[in-house]
């Protein structure tokens, strides 16, 4: 499909805006769709997903660290519990959405601004490459910790 | 978050929370890694968790104190403003966006309160 001058116009003049990437609000479905196979677009929904996971675990955690109010028999009884398997494949996957929500954010702050917007793309890679590195030392930490 | 002004120009109230969302996410890969650092790397006991007696040494620290005090007034407003962001895209009418937000706000002190006390608590105790 070809564009008009005038919509190259509107889009050349939006790539260079400063601010956030505006976009058709597509609702959380659209998170989903796998026929959308672009960076872009799972970059995007896995940020959301993300940030779900990590604001369930703000209150997860507040909740958890409320137990240091019942004192030192209370948190003793936890940390039991936090060093078994299944806890520690949770800190993994935990550490996996800070990662990915932290580096793919910093992308977005940094086209945001102006900066790098040609090339986007590689800096995700470029992140996605660090955050695997980290994420498998943090993996290794804590699955060595047990 | 809303105020009158902005509502009528949600051009600009969209940047300003955009900007807020990304200095916020950018202060927090800082205190992210400062708090997963200090709780969770550098302890040896307990498959990397601080006993309740390192809690009450670290946080009866001023400095660490001050850094966890500031990390959760920063997370919590993060939070919020992502939450606001993934609500609106249910495509809410304008009434229900002010709602939203101004239930959100309430959430946030709610949580920031709530946090704030539970280090305040903690730090006495050490």
């Amino acid at each position: 499909m070809s564009r008009s001058e005038d919509e190259l116009d509107v889009i050349r003049a939006a790539r260079e805006a400063r601010g956030p990437v505006l976009r058709r609000s597509p609702g959380p479905t659209a998170w989903f769709d796998i026929r959308k196979t672009g960076t872009g677009h799972w970059a995007f929904s896995l940020n959301r997903i993300t940030s779900l996971g990590l604001v369930l675990y703000l209150y997860l955690h507040l909740a958890v660290l409320s137990m240091l109010l019942g004192g030192e028999g209370s948190w003793h009884g936890f940390l039991e519990i936090a060093t078994t398997p299944v806890f520690l494949g949770l800190d993994v996957l935990l550490v996996f959405g800070l990662l990915f929500h932290g580096l793919n954010g910093l992308r977005v702050a940094l086209v945001g601004t102006g900066i790098a917007t040609e090339r986007q793309k590689a800096l995700f890679w470029s992140f996605m490459v660090l955050g695997s590195i980290l994420l498998l030392g943090a993996a290794l930490h804590i699955i060595g910790s047990d | 978050m809303a105020s009158t002004a902005s509502a009528r120009e949600p051009g600009i109230h969209r940047s300003r929370t955009w900007r807020a969302t990304a200095t916020s996410g950018v202060a927090l890969l800082v205190l992210v890694t400062v708090h997963m650092v200090a709780h969770h790397f550098v302890v040896e006991e307990v498959g990397g968790l601080r006993t309740y007696a390192q809690v009450l040494d670290y946080i009866a620290n001023p400095v660490m104190f001050v850094i966890e005090c500031v990390f959760l007034v920063i997370v919590t407003a993060h939070a919020m403003l992502g939450l606001r962001s993934v609500l609106f895209d249910f495509g809410l009418s304008a009434s229900a966006r002010r709602r939203l937000e101004r239930g959100l706000l309430v959430l946030g002190i709610v949580t920031v309160a709530y946090g704030l006390t539970l280090i305040g608590v903690l730090a006495s105790r050490a």
